[in-house]
């Protein structure tokens, strides 16, 4: 059986947490739909990170399941995201996420 | 014990590298004007994480960070980045002030949260991770709990890709009716 | 016997039934006939009922039938039952007799119009709750037969809807009669409360006097309202709205006699309550004078006579108060003959007149048309209470026991006294100013004669009777030397009062002379013209508005209730209750629209939103935790 070398679970945590604040921060911030996107991958790889390691932690496998479906679905959403993306830039619309506001009370 | 803890620095070592990498292309994501950019930026990012999943024992989910988000999605974000071109960039921060405090605070608010949380549970069960098996993260463990245990998550993960196939192929598919200077002001 | 009382009410209904079931499968005239016929037959059955009772003994003269249990509630108990006693098999004859001949009429009075079903339908139902209100058994068959004379004339007198005077009409009589039905069955209440039963017999048991004079006083408020006697008697002259048999049944003949009736029934309980008995006399007395005044200046024939109507129950209602109710029910019957006959005399002189009504436009009829007018004369001649017509018979007895009631019963009979003078008085005015004279122009213009068909028949042929009962239906009783009526009657009403020979020579005496003069001077006055009618500027005013007693009913009533009413809507309804659903729609809506502000559109806002209380959520299971 392999002990775990180097830091704790805990400083893992600590990274991913990091990944999250920053990624939601350039979500909430960028107007430029591609690096919201971006973002986003930066948050759910945040999340990824505090999976694996509380896998490790708790010697459960099921935590990397996890990390590779989530996986899946980012790429998934990566694909309509930029798909949308291009369907905007054919249409000549300005790529800024304050001017897409149409779907409003 | 003397290699233990060489192995232990030299996993403290690659630890803090990693991070560290890890934490500035997280940075430099958000903060670059250039899409492109942060799209390098990102590259960066996944590889860092890579290394920090070897390093927690998850060898196949390393391998798949890398082939499928670095290798896969990454190049299809450089493609529509290409696609669109330089002209579609738009300045760095915009919008009304109070939206800029608010994220900054809500960011921030989350992070601190977050440490305070772990901080808290760091003597509990944070303390001392299992000890694992050599096969731990490995495929053969993965594909096993994938069959066995988890065997819905594998077939609806296959069919939300089937669907996110299908959505991609309908969003970018040319539209003959389609007007090409009908200016679309959404 | 039994069975003929059963057939006697139950007749009537069955042709209700049958006219209103049939709708246009039967013709008109078809339906007036089944209605007449059904009449005739409720005649026969109470004949067979009389006679029937005839042959018993006097004191065996009670006959009680009970189809079944009606109502049971706790220990109370109401059957189904008709009373065949002397004063139902009574009522029963004038009702079914004069009904029939009244019904027989309206064949041909209502000929042509287009609503005639529905008019004998409605003649029907009211016969039939006339005969359930006196041969009810108990008490709350005769509020049940009450409350149904009361909507069978707010029928009858709208029967001629399109006409708002008519509607209005309707509406007041029932409103009014609606106060008597209240006040009714409050008394009755307190009988079940005490006495735990509504049999007849239970007004012979002893009460407290509180209790007697309220029940008393109810159902004198009952009787007043379905009399038209004062202070509920505005609705009466209202009534003549309907068509002209109406008023000739229901308004002369029988519904307003049911006052008379009731009291007369529930003789006992007011004599436990003796000064409720006098206030009834009393109420008589003030509205005999009273109409009769009113009757005077009168332009409308039927006014005059339902004012004249309201004027001889005012007698009736004298006699009954004072307790002397053989001669009160022997004064309705005769008054039955002789106000219909008038009542349908003068529908002649409407049709023939192309249904005008105003007697200014009249004059010198009697040339034009002897037959009515011989008819007119007779009942008049009875309702003044000449020997040998009939009124004289029954008229006098009356106002002779008062006279042995003691200081109070001299005012009365001073007051009856009067009215005999007032009766002579406009009734010889109607008969001067409409039959005598010249032919005026209008009379020369519209008048067409009745033919020899059917129509004409049935018209003359109820009046031809009515005026051979108006002559000899007085014969029956002469209060000093024979008074069958008073021995049949006695058994179930003794009267209270027995005047001394002397004094009913006296009355009869004094009234003959009194209605005589009352002739006279009408002759001078309108039927030879030899003197001018005089001008009390002041007395014809208060006249022409009858007294003032609509208007103040307007003022403390009416006005009152809708102002009430106008408030409420203004200051509560429409704020509390209309405009709170309308504003509460508003405010929703308002509401929405405030939140919808949060729907701004922009990614970036509802992300903010996520991640902020993704924040505040996270300290929160972390405090709770």
């Amino acid at each position: 059986m392999i002990a775990l070398l180097g830091p704790e679970v805990t400083w893992y945590l600590g990274v991913a947490a990091f990944l999250f604040a920053t990624g939601s921060l350039g979500v909430l911030l960028r107007r430029n739909p591609l690096i919201v996107l971006l973002s986003l991958e930066i948050m759910l790889n945040g999340g990824n990170l505090a999976l694996i390691a509380f896998a490790r932690n708790l010697g459960d496998g099921s935590g990397q399941i996890f990390a590779l479906a989530v996986m899946a679905v980012a790429a998934a959403e990566v694909v309509v995201g930029l798909g949308l993306i291009v369907a905007l830039n054919r249409k000549r619309v300005t790529l800024d996420v304050d001017r897409l506001n149409t779907l409003r009370g | 014990m003397l290699v233990a803890s060489a192995g232990n620095v030299l996993v403290w070592a690659v630890w803090l590298v990693a991070g560290f990498a890890c934490i500035g292309s997280g940075i430099a994501v958000v903060s670059f004007s250039s899409p492109f950019y942060s799209a390098l930026a990102l590259i960066g990012n996944l590889g860092s994480l890579a290394v920090l999943y070897l390093l927690l024992s998850a060898e196949f989910v390393a391998a798949a960070q890398v082939l499928v988000y670095a290798g896969a999605v990454m190049v299809m974000f450089l493609f529509v980045i290409a696609y669109i071109g330089p002209h579609s960039e738009s300045p760095w921060m915009g919008g009304p002030s109070w939206q800029a405090v608010g994220a900054v605070l809500a960011a921030a608010a989350i992070f601190v949260e977050i440490v305070v949380v772990v901080g808290l549970k760091a003597s509990g069960k944070l303390a001392h991770s299992e000890h694992v098996g050599a096969g731990f993260g490995s495929p053969a463990q993965i594909g096993r709990l994938f069959l066995t245990d988890h065997l819905l998550a594998f077939e609806i993960t296959s069919i939300v890709l089937l669907v996110a196939a299908i959505g991609g192929v309908i969003l970018g598919a040319h539209s003959r009716r389609d007007a090409p200077d009908e200016v679309a002001s959404l | 016997m039994v069975w003929g009382a059963w057939i006697c009410l139950l007749s009537p209904l069955v042709a209700a039934c049958l006219i209103t079931l049939g709708g246009r499968r039967l013709s008109r005239r078809a339906a007036g006939y089944v209605a007449t016929t059904a009449c005739f037959v409720a005649f026969g059955g109470a004949v067979a009922s009389f006679v029937g009772l005839l042959g018993r003994d006097a004191s065996q003269r009670e006959v009680v039938s009970t189809a079944w249990t009606w109502i049971t509630g706790g220990s109370y108990q109401s059957g189904l039952s008709i009373l065949i006693d002397p004063l139902s098999v009574f009522m029963m004859l004038i009702v079914a007799g004069v009904g029939s001949l009244i019904v027989w009429y309206s064949v041909g009075y209502m000929d042509g119009d287009p609503e005639e079903r529905r008019y004998f339908a409605y003649m029907a139902l009211f016969v039939f709750s006339m005969l359930l209100l006196v041969q009810g058994g108990n008490l709350l068959l005769l509020l049940a037969g009450w409350g149904m004379v009361g909507l069978s004339s707010y029928l009858l007198i709208g029967f001629w809807h399109e006409r708002p005077s008519a509607i209005a009409a309707a509406k007041k009589a029932f409103v009014m009669n609606a106060i008597g039905d209240a006040s009714m069955a409050l008394a009755l209440f307190l009988l079940i409360q005490k006495a735990n039963s509504l049999d007849f017999g239970i007004l012979g048991g002893q009460y407290s006097s509180t209790v007697a004079n309220l029940v008393a006083l109810g159902l004198l408020g009952g009787a007043v309202a379905k009399s038209a006697q004062i202070p509920l008697h505005t609705w009466l002259p209202d009534a003549m709205e309907g068509p002209t048999p109406v008023s000739a049944l229901i308004h002369a003949a029988t519904m307003v006699t049911a006052g008379v009736y009731l009291i007369v029934r529930t003789h006992a309980i007011f004599e436990q309550a003796p000064k409720v008995a006098d206030l009834a006399a009393g109420l008589g007395a003030l509205t005999l004078l009273v109409a009769g005044l009113i009757a005077l200046v009168q332009v409308d024939i039927k006014r005059v006579i339902a004012y004249s109507t309201m004027s001889q129950i005012g007698y009736m209602f004298l006699g009954a108060g004072i307790g002397s109710y053989p001669n009160a029910m022997f004064h309705l019957m005769t008054h039955a003959f002789f106000k219909a006959l008038l009542f349908m005399a003068a529908g002649i002189v409407i049709h023939a007149l192309v249904n005008e009504q105003d007697i200014r436009k009249m004059g010198g009829l009697r040339q034009l048309a002897p037959r009515t007018y011989w008819g007119f004369l007779i009942g008049s001649l009875a309702l003044v209470g000449i020997f040998p017509f009939a009124g004289f018979f029954s008229k006098d007895s009356i106002l002779a026991a008062a006279m042995d009631r003691g200081t109070y019963g001299y005012i009365l009979w001073a007051a009856g006294l009067i009215g005999t003078f007032l009766t002579g008085l406009y009734t010889f005015r109607l008969l001067f100013i409409v039959f005598w004279g010249e032919p005026s122009a209008f009379v020369r213009e519209h008048f067409h004669p009745l033919g020899r068909d059917t129509v004409a028949v049935a018209l003359a042929v109820p009046v031809g009777v009515l005026a051979v009962l108006s002559i000899v239906g007085g014969w029956i009783q002469f209060s000093p030397w024979w008074h069958p009526v008073e021995t049949w009657l006695q058994t179930v009403a003794e009267p209270v009062v027995s005047p001394e020979s002397w004094q009913e020579w006296l009355s009869i005496g004094l009234s003959l002379l009194l209605g005589l003069s009352g002739i006279a001077v009408a002759w001078l006055f309108y039927g030879a013209r030899r003197l001018a009618v005089p001008r009390l500027a002041f007395a014809q005013r208060t006249l022409e508005h009858k007294f003032y007693f609509d208007e103040a009913y307007d003022a403390l009533f009416y006005a009152p209730a809708v102002f009430l009413a106008n408030f409420f809507r203004r200051g509560v309804e429409q704020p509390l209750i209309a405009d709170s659903g309308r504003d509460l729609g508003d405010d929703t809506r308002d509401l929405g629209g405030l939140v919808a502000r949060a729907q701004t559109g922009l990614l970036r806002t509802y992300a903010l939103a996520i991640a902020s209380s993704v924040a505040v959520l996270a300290i929160v299971f972390v405090v709770l935790k």
